[in-house]
């Protein structure tokens, strides 16, 4: 109840109104140059994890004193790098 | 006297009115009823978030997004061949393709993907139709990428030599500016605010050079032919680079001028009824229709041309697979489905809408040309559009309608609407050509370079050639037929799950049917043209080709040539539609007889409850 009377306010329609703008400005002008910038990284990131856990995947990629090296950094992304890996992909997705 | 009806002004309150009930009248009723959208449900946004593909965004954020990915050149020159049946039809065309089909395409195609958790059109074809029909899809694609960059290539060339040169100077302005401004952003790290200021004043100036230095070749009839093979190395540079190099920043600020337009355009048509005192008058001069044929005898029947001709802004088949490919994954709820995807779709009937009217305010002679006037021949001022949007917006602004800076900012309008567009579908067709030959004899077309070389050079050599309504048509064609096969894909979804059919059935097999229809009908005038040719006739001929080759009589073989090159295109893009077609028939067929036999208790939002 209390958040409908806060949004009954002039003052928080006016934020809305504002921050709807705001949206559609960033949607339009900058969304898909910022969702095509996350894919390209996530593509140097996939490139990244191959390099470092090739060893592991039957593909000596570097040496496995570096490989050993880097898995810090890999270990946190592991996760994520699985789920986007194994799902399927079409030339459909590469529209935009 | 202010004369409203005169005016386009009550058009568009009557087109925002009947939008609005298709909104929030029958888009409610279809999002309540026929989908069940519900906003607890979790989307693929949120199920599988990656902070990549898969991640909620703001219904503003995504609204704006899909709409500038659906809203180019098509809702802009699809008009110019409407009107030619006359501004009502084509307006009834806007109003009616976009409540009953359009929306409901866009809606649906997002709707369906949130449901088949995010996935493509790739994918979901293979679903229902097997490894085939997917196969089917690709090579459709492919053909229709290449005639959507034929046409566009022709158009990009055919502005560049119109408006007496004053486009080129500033589209390479905004071309080296972008990639300025990608320099500045990507490597120095400026801040965006203060790169977008810089590269916005370095569009001002390069559109104030514009009419300063006019670049006007000196080939003649050739004229076409060397802009677009301009047009194809920027292109070239555009598919192969990478893309925060060109085309993420030119895209970017092209966005600017190119949204400033539409805006502009509209408040000039709504204002027109205030303005109509001025000299000369801002009002509706083109015939009312309808026409049953095109009265310049060139371009055929109104069923099935018309509803081909006018593609983006009543119903186009591209938002289906912009709608299953990015906005699903990002939706945040169900319910943001019906503005992101219905709205998005409805605001661009808008600027179709507006576009019709800066035709409908110019007279008929200039519009379509005149039949044996080698100098104004028919169908191919497609220069209209700046000339109607400067006459609109020059009485809100207070300028000359003639006002050179105004007509240039219009005129590059255009070109940056193709260019931009164009190079994505450039890049799409090499992705999708790496998809097709990645492997097995034909593997070389899969190469980065080759597979764009093709898919320019090609296109080309189709832009230099043919007419340019010829190559239109085909376009539309081919995009209409994607939208009705993307509905006929929704269409077996809802059969699957249960849920009522005949509001998109209706729609699929009408699109369907006036799309093949339509590729049928153009096919065949270029075999008759063929055909009377060969009895001695050679007017047809010439009227599908565009100079030189239209007027050289030496060049009447190669004339001959490009139109059965045309038939060829036809008749295949026939064959995959009609194929793609029959196999989404049998698959909702099947899908219904499925679900009469079984209980409705499949876990789907579309599901019907007992």
């Amino acid at each position: 109840m209390a958040e409908s009377k806060e949004e009954a306010t002039p003052r928080s329609r006016g934020k809305k109104v504002k921050d709807a703008a705001k949206g559609v400005l960033y949607g339009m002008a900058a969304h898909g140059h910022v969702t095509a910038a996350l894919r390209t990284r996530m593509y140097l990131e996939h490139l990244f994890m191959f390099i470092t856990l090739g060893d592991m995947l039957g593909v000596p990629v570097i040496p496995p004193y570096y490989s050993l090296k880097i898995l810090p950094y890999a270990v946190p992304n592991i996760k994520s790098w699985k789920q986007r890996v194994f799902r399927e992909r079409d030339f459909t997705d590469q529209v935009f | 006297m202010v004369d409203i009806l005169s005016t386009p002004f009550l058009w568009v309150v009557v087109t925002m009115g009947l939008y609005a009930v298709a909104y929030w009248g029958y888009g409610k009723w279809i999002d309540r009823n026929v989908w069940r959208s519900n906003a607890k449900k979790a989307t693929p946004a949120h199920m599988y978030m990656d902070g990549v593909e898969y991640f909620p965004v703001s219904r503003y954020v995504l609204w704006g997004y899909q709409f500038k990915s659906v809203a180019a050149l098509g809702p802009i020159l699809g008009p110019f061949i409407g009107v030619t049946f006359g501004w009502l039809p084509a307006l009834l065309w806007i109003i009616g393709g976009n409540f009953f089909i359009g929306w409901l395409q866009d809606y649906g195609s997002m709707m369906l993907s949130v449901r088949k958790e995010g996935r493509s059109f790739g994918p979901i074809t293979y679903e229902f139709t097997g490894a085939r029909g997917r196969t089917n899809l690709l090579a459709f694609v492919l053909f229709y990428l290449v005639i959507i960059s034929a046409a566009f290539i022709a158009l990009i060339a055919t502005f560049w030599n119109s408006f007496k040169g004053t486009t080129f100077v500033p589209t390479i302005g905004i071309l080296l500016a972008g990639l300025l401004c990608g320099q500045l952003l990507y490597r120095v790290k400026m801040n965006v605010f203060a790169v977008t200021a810089i590269g916005l004043a370095l569009v001002g100036l390069s559109l104030y050079l514009g009419p300063i230095l006019p670049v006007i070749l000196p080939f003649g009839t050739w004229n076409i032919a060397a802009w677009a093979g301009i047009c194809i190395l920027i292109l070239y540079l555009a598919a192969v680079l990478p893309t925060p190099t060109f085309i993420q920043p030119t895209n970017y600020l092209a966005f600017y001028p190119a949204y400033a337009a539409i805006i502009l355009i509209l408040i000039g048509a709504l204002a027109t009824p205030f303005t109509l005192g001025a000299s000369p008058p801002v009002g509706i001069q083109l015939d009312m229709g309808p026409f049953l044929t095109d009265p310049q005898g060139i371009l055929g029947p109104i069923w099935p041309i018309l509803f081909v001709a006018i593609a983006c802004g009543a119903i186009s088949g591209w938002h289906s697979l912009v709608s299953s490919s990015s906005s699903a994954k990002q939706l945040d709820i169900e319910t943001d489905a019906l503005p992101v995807g219905g709205g998005a779709m409805l605001s661009e009937g808008m600027l179709a809408l507006a576009s019709l009217i800066a035709y409908m305010v110019l007279s008929k002679a200039f519009v379509f040309g005149v039949v044996g006037d080698p100098t104004n021949p028919p169908h191919t001022n497609i220069a209209s559009w700046p000339v109607g949007a400067a006459l609109l917006v020059s009485r809100v602004i207070g300028v000359s309608a003639t006002n050179v800076l105004l007509t240039t900012f219009f005129g590059l309008v255009l070109v940056i609407y193709a260019l931009t567009v164009q190079a994505l579908v450039t890049r799409f067709f090499r992705l999708v050509a790496a998809e097709t030959w990645s492997e097995g004899r034909f593997r070389v077309f899969g190469n980065k370079h080759v597979s764009t070389a093709v898919g320019l050079g090609v296109p080309w050599a189709f832009a230099v050639t043919g007419s340019w309504w010829a190559l239109w048509l085909y376009f539309g064609g081919a995009n209409q037929l994607l939208a009705g096969l993307a509905i006929m894909l929704i269409t077996i979804h809802l059969a699957k799950v249960r849920a009522p059919t005949k509001f998109s059935l209706i729609p699929g097999v009408f699109m369907v049917v006036t799309t093949l229809a339509a590729l049928v009908w153009q096919t065949w005038t270029f075999l008759y043209s063929v055909w009377l040719y060969v009895q001695g006739d050679k007017s047809w001929i010439i009227r599908n080709v565009r100079g030189p080759i239209q007027t050289d009589s030496n060049l009447i073989l190669i004339a001959v040539g490009i139109n059965a090159v045309f038939v060829l295109v036809g008749a295949v893009l026939f064959g995959i539609g009609l194929s793609m077609a029959i196999r989404l028939f049998r698959s909702y067929r099947t899908s219904m007889t499925e679900a009469r036999a079984r209980a409705p208790a499949a876990a789907d939002g579309g599901t019907r409850e007992k």
